[in-house]
């Protein structure tokens, strides 16, 4: 009879979480959702048919990104501004009994995933690549994917985590093969599926090995768990199988997040598949992935306060030293490795999208120098944590518009070139000014020079990593780190000014097909739209700096 | 030693229960007889050169890990492993292997470099986990505890968004404790791209405007459209080897 009543009770409870508290907060990616039934839904219709399945996802995507701002825009900014602690108006919500959390870093990554969704749509639009027959397919799988992301920056429970993981990437290898026919393209899905079943794999080993260990999956309380068992000594063995657990989720995360060693797929996919894709997979799949792994690096490295959090077991700031050193020393030496190996291997790049892709696992180290700095001053320094988490935000949203821009330049012009060979490219000033004065913009700031975006992108994530050093948190490391980060910068100059280089100074080839690439057309306009926000946010870049900001209170 | 593997892998507190301790007893038989017979047909697997019997080796060896399921107590897993993987894997022999193999692709040969390479990886890989799983003390005790009452029912409610089992001794208390409604409905979604995904790759497409592969490449110019553009240069960007 206790039985009943409490199962009674069991039901209202799970009722009420579910219906009050994470739907309204979930409707987000119940849009995605509904708009990926809707261009199904819409081909099975012979009227509707006739309706582009491009037309009804931006339509979706639209509805929504209105979502995710109201979401942004219901996070109090107060308590920031004021310098003080900022508690009280941090927002930390678990939602689906502690599955997944909205905070301000869910609201913002969210919302940088739809605002892409919209751009990237018309993009593709415009480039032609999914055509109408494949527009269906193509959006289905766009959309799925980024439902998978929106959850990865959400992610609050190991299960979940791994399945946004599996969500995200399960459509990204059928998009890779989009291409049907070209031997290069399938290729290239093939390699990425193994690749990432392998990853998976992995990752899902080391999952069983903490939950297994700590006895639960939820994030917050693994920490708790944590602190338990590690203080208990390393000399009970546990702590050997944490770490080791702990590496093998960290191989999940490398290859989401084309870390080195784990990042062999990344130039094979980017060149195999179409420009589209990898200005998808460089940008959502990234930002997805560095939000990611600041959820576990925070969920597990710090104990959460706050509202519906479990009410801190024990776990304090100073018990999850080591932890946080662990992973500061993982995810630190891991980005030192990338950034150095992806601007090295740059060099010899003949194919444009090959050279983007080095430039991906490039900047992925650059971001996660400043992930590893945030995480180094959590406990030490609470402001330069928040501010370093600001710093991955900001950069986040100005990588947005360079790498979506440079990847939209190489498939437009592929569209009138035929090819994606910098040599090709040779020449284009004399014909085409405004493409190749755009490409400069967006590459000059993919290096890091004022007065654009990507600028003040690097130098927030440097200057993070100066806080730490002055802090004195994992001062060694930053050093290196630092001085790592600055000698990239300058080797990254010379690759990508040569393609500059080539496409100013190079006398054209006799036989170049294809006429002249104005902006004043519709792909211009494309490339236009993605090109003027670097330079404006290069100056005006106080907004978005500003939501970055609320974005980095969540590390509070 | 597999136990401990397994219990790594799956972390349900019944697959402790299966360590035989005392005299033998039939549980233990068993527990020996799946288990060998999951390594031997794991190990067949990696060494045999026949497509078609590698598949059926690894359906012996995933039909052995579902019975240590079903001893360790864990039935709902044992069956689920049976269905998934099991079944899909029967799938995947009769349809996948079976219709597609041609005379080429049956065997797969390997050079003495890759097994070399190959051995010497997944040793250091065995000994790694071995270790790990040997040091954690709860994983190595042996215990026989006797299992409950069956666990379809909690799992089930649970993936409704209830949780009515016990929570594990130990475990840190929470307000309301995460039910699998949410996952078990999202994966749907999941689910239904990726059959689209596979749809979309496995289709023969028959298409009614002919791809620019098999028009003639001199529709070249400004004129053409972004669409036609796109399609062309994509084929043109092939390096060689399209079908």
């Amino acid at each position: 009879m206790n039985q009943t009543m409490n199962l009674g009770s069991l039901i209202t409870g799970s009722l009420n979480d579910t219906l009050a508290v994470s739907l309204p907060l979930f409707r987000t990616e119940l849009c995605l959702a509904a708009t990926i039934v809707l261009v199904l839904l819409c081909r099975m219709l012979p009227l509707l048919r006739r309706l582009d399945a491009g037309l009804v996802a931006l339509g979706g995507v639209c509805f929504a990104l209105w979502f995710a701002w109201n979401d942004m825009r219901g996070i109090p900014v107060g308590g920031l501004q004021d310098g003080s602690a900022g508690g009280a108006a941090i927002v930390r919500q678990e939602l689906f009994g502690g599955l997944l959390v909205f905070d301000s870093l869910t609201a913002y990554i969210r919302l940088l995933l739809m605002g892409f969704l919209a751009v990237y749509i018309p993009f593709t639009k415009a480039s032609g690549i999914p055509d109408h027959e494949d527009g269906a397919d193509f959006y289905t799988l766009v959309l799925g994917a980024t439902l998978g992301m929106c959850l990865m920056a959400s992610a609050n429970h190991l299960l979940m985590v791994f399945m946004a993981v599996e969500m995200a990437s399960v459509p990204s290898y059928a998009l890779a093969g989009l291409l049907k026919g070209r031997k290069a393209s399938s290729e290239a899905a093939l390699k990425y599926a193994v690749y990432g079943a392998g990853a998976a794999g992995i990752m899902l080993y080391g999952i069983s090995l903490l939950a297994g260990l700590l006895g639960t999956c939820h994030l917050p309380s693994m920490a708790a768990e944590l602190s338990r068992v590690v203080d208990a000594g390393s000399a009970s063995g546990n702590v050997m199988v944490l770490a080791l657990g702990g590496l093998m989720v960290a191989v999940g995360l490398a290859f989401k997040l084309s870390a080195v060693p784990f990042h062999f797929w990344c130039p094979d996919v980017f060149e195999g598949a179409a420009a589209e894709i990898g200005g998808f997979l460089s940008v959502a799949s990234k930002a997805a992935a560095v939000a990611l792994l600041l959820r576990i690096c925070f969920g597990l490295g710090v104990p959460t306060t706050g509202h519906g959090a479990v009410a801190a077991i024990g776990a304090n700031l100073a018990e999850l030293g080591s932890t946080r050193h662990f992973i500061v020393a993982v995810v630190g030496l891991m980005a030192a490795v990338t950034c150095t190996l992806g601007n090295l291997a740059a060099y010899g790049q003949t194919n444009m999208k090959r050279l983007l892709a080095y430039s991906t696992i490039a900047h992925a180290g650059y971001l996660m120098m400043a992930v590893a700095a945030a995480v180094a001053m959590v406990g030490i320094d609470p402001a330069g944590s928040r501010d370093a988490v600001s710093a991955v935000a900001f950069y986040l949203g100005t990588y947005l518009f360079m790498n979506l821009g440079a990847f939209a330049i190489v498939a437009l012009l592929r569209n009138r070139l035929r090819s994606e060979e910098i040599d090709s490219y040779a020449g284009l000033v004399r014909s085409s000014p405004g493409i190749v004065i755009a490409t400069g913009v967006v590459l000059v700031s993919l290096i890091g020079l004022p007065p654009l975006a990507g600028f003040v992108a690097k130098f927030l994530v440097f200057s993070s990593l100066v806080q730490a050093i002055t802090a004195g948190a994992e001062r060694p490391l930053m050093l290196v780190l630092l001085v790592v980060g600055g000698f990239n910068t300058v080797i990254s100059l010379f690759y990508y000014l040569r393609v500059l280089k080539v496409m100013t100074f190079d006398p054209p080839p006799a036989d170049r097909p294809g006429g002249e690439f104005s902006l004043v057309s519709l792909p211009g306009a494309i490339v236009t739209a993605l090109v003027v926000p670097v330079v404006v946010l290069g100056i005006f870049w106080s907004g978005l700096y500003a939501c970055a900001q609320l974005a980095g209170a969540f590390a509070s | 030693m597999i136990t401990s593997l397994l219990a790594s892998a799956v972390p349900m507190s019944g697959l402790l229960a299966a360590l035989p301790v005392a005299a033998v007893n039939w549980h233990s038989v068993l527990f020996l007889l799946f288990a060998a017979v999951a390594c031997a047909c794991a190990v067949a697997v990696v060494l045999a050169d026949n497509v078609v019997r590698m598949a059926f080796y690894l359906v012996l060896s995933l039909a052995a890990t579902a019975g240590l399921f079903f001893l360790a107590g864990a039935e709902f897993v044992g069956a689920m492993q049976l269905m998934i993987y099991v079944g899909g894997t029967l799938v995947l022999l009769v349809f996948g292997v079976m219709l597609t193999a041609q005379a080429p692709f049956v065997a797969i040969k390997t050079s003495t470099g890759d097994r070399v390479l190959a051995g010497m990886v997944g040793a250091a890989l065995l000994a790694v986990l071995l270790q790990a799983a040997f040091r954690v003390e709860p994983w190595r005790r042996p215990a026989m505890a006797a299992v409950a009452a069956p666990a379809a029912t909690p799992i089930g409610m649970a993936l409704l968004g209830v949780r009515v089992d016990e929570p594990v001794a130990g475990a840190p208390p929470a307000a309301v404790r995460s039910g699998y409604l949410l996952p078990f409905e999202i994966v749907s979604v999941h689910l239904l791209v990726v059959l689209v995904g596979a749809a979309y790759l496995a289709r023969a497409k028959r298409r009614r405007t002919p791809r620019a592969i098999d028009v003639a490449a001199s529709s070249v110019g400004p004129v053409v459209t972004a669409r036609e553009a796109a399609r062309s240069s994509a084929s043109a960007l092939a390096s060689g080897g399209q079908r």
